[in-house]
């Protein structure tokens, strides 16, 4: 690795660091209710909007209440999708007149979105109208990230209370959550962005006149598409002179700054961060970066704040850093090895492996990236995962494999990791021989019941969906390279959809009804089975008494437990899919050092 | 229930009203106002007030006086990005690299490596045989790459019937082959009958004087240059070759990268000062020390230069050089 790739790295995770205290802090007073600033000017707001809606902010809900208020909220948020993706034609800001999405795309995308994974297989600049971009996929990120974060929050209470029912009133937390939390960071990020050269406007795609016209001989076709030919049986031709490019437009800053924030990902064009448009330069990368993680790590602190230990949530943090930053570095250490395939033979390419990566970012970035956007469930591209070394992208699955659990969807990567908090707590128990304790409650069946089955759903549901896919010839036709790595685009579709992370490697043509069906249930099924047990966890604990910390307590702040945290997530969340993985990148990796 | 649908509509509209008007026309008007240039797509002007392209996006360059950016899997078509989504291990992606090494390559001593890989492959007995067996994948791609290799390997089918049938007995899976089922028998017929040589493509007039794309067996020329580049390099692997910049020859992610590597400059430098020094009647020494300056006051780096590596705007530097020396002919 680089001196330039490690300092790099470094000076990234020092900024993250520093951002979490204060972060994690103001989120907490703002759950709180108590005063964090803003409040100041956006509390008549607030409560203009509680009494418009006859929402009555101090009613406190139970687990029951607080999930189906959360799941109808979600449903409408889908069926308005899907209606407006179906009816584009008829809406406005639509100056490229493109027209309806097809049924089943429109369903994946509705899906999709609504359950956060933001899994794009559509090209936005080929098909979705300014105004779709703008209102239907930007309220949606906003609405999704919302009800994590109130999800993540009420688990919180659940956890931190005591003999009550009430986990606090979703609306409320929807609402502050986008209110003060979500919209004002999405401002400033997009206001530095769009002074970057990330575009804002809503012009038609333009037409600029290329500096050096390009000719070249096309073959003349006839009507049905046949070349044309003369009596010798030539094919004739004729000179093209091409001498415009169509740059396309529209209001980028506004959604991708709410893409990177809520961790949804789903960019404005088709490859996503890449795109000059969306990611002009190193500065605006950087923030990109740094904002696609910022929320889930700063929750840890939030939820040490809310539980009145703050140990707890550096614990956890410290355990997602255990897992994460070893990741990155491999990463960037791999892609700067760069491809056997061509190093070795062709022997004259220094430099790494630069196929699908842009030159502004270099392949540090471009690596950095690809870790940070596979461990959290954000899923975007600054390169292209489908290009990368096998061992690269396999630590781009692997992170994914976790569960999302490692910073993970804003609000849906803690609860995640705490309910395998739980889990360690349960087998520690078991080792040592007594009534596990969590936060000074007793871990009951019940709760055990529902640990275990959100953290199955994931393994299972890949596991199956990846089978299916490969004995089904119209699945098969859609893969894009061919051997190993035709198994690992399939495994890498659906380990992303499931886990809500929505990162792709686009050689897998994945609009077709097949995937698009499927991968929409996927992703439904991935994000609310596993917020419905968390949820059941976080009211059976709310219920449940205090009980005071004694000798037989296994305290879960220490490195000890922070180490069987590690391995638990490792051996969960990894082992199960390594014979999936040995199929796929692992295979790949061998074939190609053979060469 | 009822009640709780209706807060969530209204709640949903109020969020709607916040989220897709205030939040995008704010920022809209913020971005129109005090950052036109950017929020609008940083539109380069021509002298004539004609606007000639987006500084973030690439455009196409194939002449040699101007910087050539990377390779595009979008044809620089700013309107469609794509990546190639080539695997690492996919040898469509080694062939395409070597393909393009191929005519750029260059010994230590500043030589080309393409004048020795024709000459390499006309003394090969068999070689585009051989080339076709190893990699019938590739010989399929020819057939399939235009209309004219597919249309030059039906009438070939035609005089060969013989050969044919026994590729049709071979396979019987398939009893029509169609053209580029027939690619790697083809070459290996093709390789008998014209030793040394390779069909390539060539753009004439007919006697009505029509533009018309005819195969012709050749010696030399870019298609051996490229194609066979990477045999010629594994039957030479000890002869020590100049490094290429990999971003050279590597395609970018979103196929609209508006940069290349300063060390991807400096190795075209050579090519575009001496074009440039003909096309004037300039001494090329000059030429070259007032490009290498057009290079160096546009070179960036990301954090005002501290960190990762060196890069240039390629349509910013080739409009510095049309304005300095005037359109190329």
């Amino acid at each position: 690795m680089t001196t330039n790739g490690f300092l790099q790295i470094l000076f990234f995770l020092v900024v993250l660091l520093t951002l979490v205290k204060p972060m994690g802090w103001y989120m907490a007073r703002v759950y709180e209710g108590k005063s964090c600033g803003l409040d100041k000017l956006l509390k008549p707001f607030e409560n203009f909007i509680y009494r418009l809606c006859g929402i009555n902010p101090t009613v406190e809900m139970n687990w029951k209440v607080y999930l189906s208020t959360m799941l109808l909220i979600n449903f409408i948020v889908l069926l308005v999708i899907y209606a407006l993706l179906r009816s584009q034609i008829l809406l406005p800001f639509n100056p490229q007149h493109f027209s309806a999405l097809t049924p089943d795309l429109a369903f994946n995308i509705a899906a999709g979105f609504t359950g956060s994974a933001d899994w794009q297989v559509y090209s936005g600049e080929g098909v979705l109208s300014y105004f779709n971009q703008m209102t239907t996929l930007t309220v949606v990120k906003f609405i999704a990230a919302g009800s994590g974060m109130a999800l993540l929050i009420a688990f919180i209470r659940g956890l931190a209370g005591h003999e009550t029912s009430g986990l606090g009133n979703f609306w409320v937390d929807l609402v502050r959550s986008i209110l003060y939390i979500l919209l004002p960071l999405s401002f400033v990020l997009a206001i530095f962005l769009s002074s970057q050269g990330v575009i804002q406007n809503l012009r038609p795609y333009q037409k600029v006149d290329l500096v050096q016209p390009l000719k070249f001989q096309q073959t003349v076709i006839d009507s049905q598409g046949q070349p044309i030919k003369n009596k010798l049986g030539q094919i004739q031709t004729k000179t093209i002179t091409l001498t415009q490019q169509t740059i396309p437009m529209g209001p980028v800053a506004s959604t991708l700054a709410i893409e990177q924030i809520s961790v949804n990902g789903g960019g404005f064009f088709n490859v996503n961060n890449a795109h000059p448009f969306e990611n002009p330069n190193p500065i605006t990368n950087f923030l990109e970066l740094l904002t696609m993680i910022l929320l889930p790590a700063a929750f840890c602190y939030t939820f040490g704040i809310m539980i009145k230990d703050k140990r707890q949530g550096w614990a956890v943090l410290i355990a997602m850093l255990l897992i994460f930053v070893p990741s990155v570095f491999i990463a960037v250490n791999l892609e700067q090895t760069g491809n056997s395939a061509l190093t070795h033979n062709v022997d004259i390419l220094p430099g790494g492996n630069m196929e699908g990566k842009e030159t502004r970012f270099g392949i540090a970035n471009s690596a950095m990236w690809m870790a940070t956007a596979s461990a959290t469930a954000s899923g975007t591209n600054n390169a292209m995962t489908d290009s990368f070394t096998p061992l690269g992208g396999l630590i781009s699955l692997w992170l994914i494999h976790t569960g999302e659990v490692i910073f993970g969807g804003t609000g849906s990567g803690l609860y995640g990791m705490l309910m395998l908090v739980i889990l360690t707590v349960f087998i520690a128990g078991l080792m040592v021989g007594r009534t596990p304790e969590y936060l000074g409650k007793k871990i009951n069946g019940f709760d055990m019941k529902m640990a275990v089955f959100s953290i199955l759903i994931m393994p299972v549901f890949v596991l199956f969906l990846t089978a299916l896919a490969v004995v089904v010839p119209s699945a098969v036709a859609a893969i894009g390279n061919p051997g190993a790595h035709g198994f690992t685009e399939i495994l890498y579709a659906f380990t992303s959809m499931v886990s809500t992370n929505g990162g792709a490697m686009f050689g897998l043509n994945a609009n077709t009804p097949f995937y698009n069906i499927i991968g929409g249930c996927a992703i439904l099924f991935g994000r609310y089975w596993t917020a419905i047990p968390a949820l059941a966890v976080a009211g059976s604990f709310a219920r449940k008494r205090m009980i005071p910390v004694s000798s037989g307590t296994l305290p879960t702040h220490t490195l000890l437990f922070i180490f069987m945290l590690v391995s638990v997530i490792t051996i969960f969340g990894a082992l199960t899919f390594f014979p999936a993985l040995a199929l796929g990148p692992i295979a790949e990796y061998l074939i190609l050092s053979q060469q | 229930m009822l009640r709780s649908l209706s807060k969530s509509i209204s709640l949903l509209t109020f969020l709607v009203v916040i989220i897709c008007g205030i939040y995008p026309f704010v920022l809209w008007v913020v971005g129109q106002t005090f950052f036109p240039f950017q929020a609008n797509g940083s539109m380069l002007l021509d002298v004539d007030n004609k606007l000639v392209g987006s500084k973030l996006i690439a455009q196409p360059f194939t002449k040699d006086e101007y910087f050539q950016p990377r390779p595009s899997a979008a044809s620089y078509d700013a309107s469609a990005s794509a990546s190639s989504a080539l695997a690492a291990s996919n040898y469509a992606l080694r062939d395409r690299i070597a393909r393009s090494l191929g005519p750029i390559a260059k010994y230590q001593n500043g030589q080309a490596v393409a004048p020795d890989v024709e000459k390499w492959f006309q003394n090969q007995q068999n070689i585009v045989g051989q080339w076709a067996t190893s990699h019938n994948s590739l010989a399929a791609a020819w057939v399939n790459a235009d209309p004219t290799h597919a249309a030059y390997v039906d009438s070939w089918s035609k005089t060969h019937a013989a050969v044919v049938a026994q590729f049709v007995k071979d396979n019987p899976g398939t009893p029509q082959p169609k053209a580029a089922d027939l690619a790697v028998v083809f070459f290996q017929n093709f390789s008998k009958e014209n030793p040394g040589k390779f069909p390539a493509t060539a753009s004439i007039k007919d006697k009505t004087g029509k533009m018309v794309t005819s195969i012709q067996p050749v010696t030399t020329g870019s298609d051996l240059q490229s194609i066979f580049f990477d045999m010629w390099r594994q039957n030479n692997p000890d002869v020590v070759l100049q490094d290429v910049p990999g971003d050279a020859v590597t395609t970018s992610g979103s196929g609209l990268d508006p940069h290349i590597t300063l060390q991807n400059a400096e190795f075209q430098l050579d090519r575009v000062a001496s074009k440039w020094a003909a096309n004037l009647k300039r001494n090329p020494a000059d030429v070259k020390n007032e490009i290498e300056q057009i290079l160096q006051d546009n070179t960036s780096a990301a954090f005002a230069g501290l960190a990762g590596e060196k890069f240039i705007n390629v349509l910013e530097v080739n409009l510095e050089l049309r304005k300095k020396y005037g359109s190329p002919q």
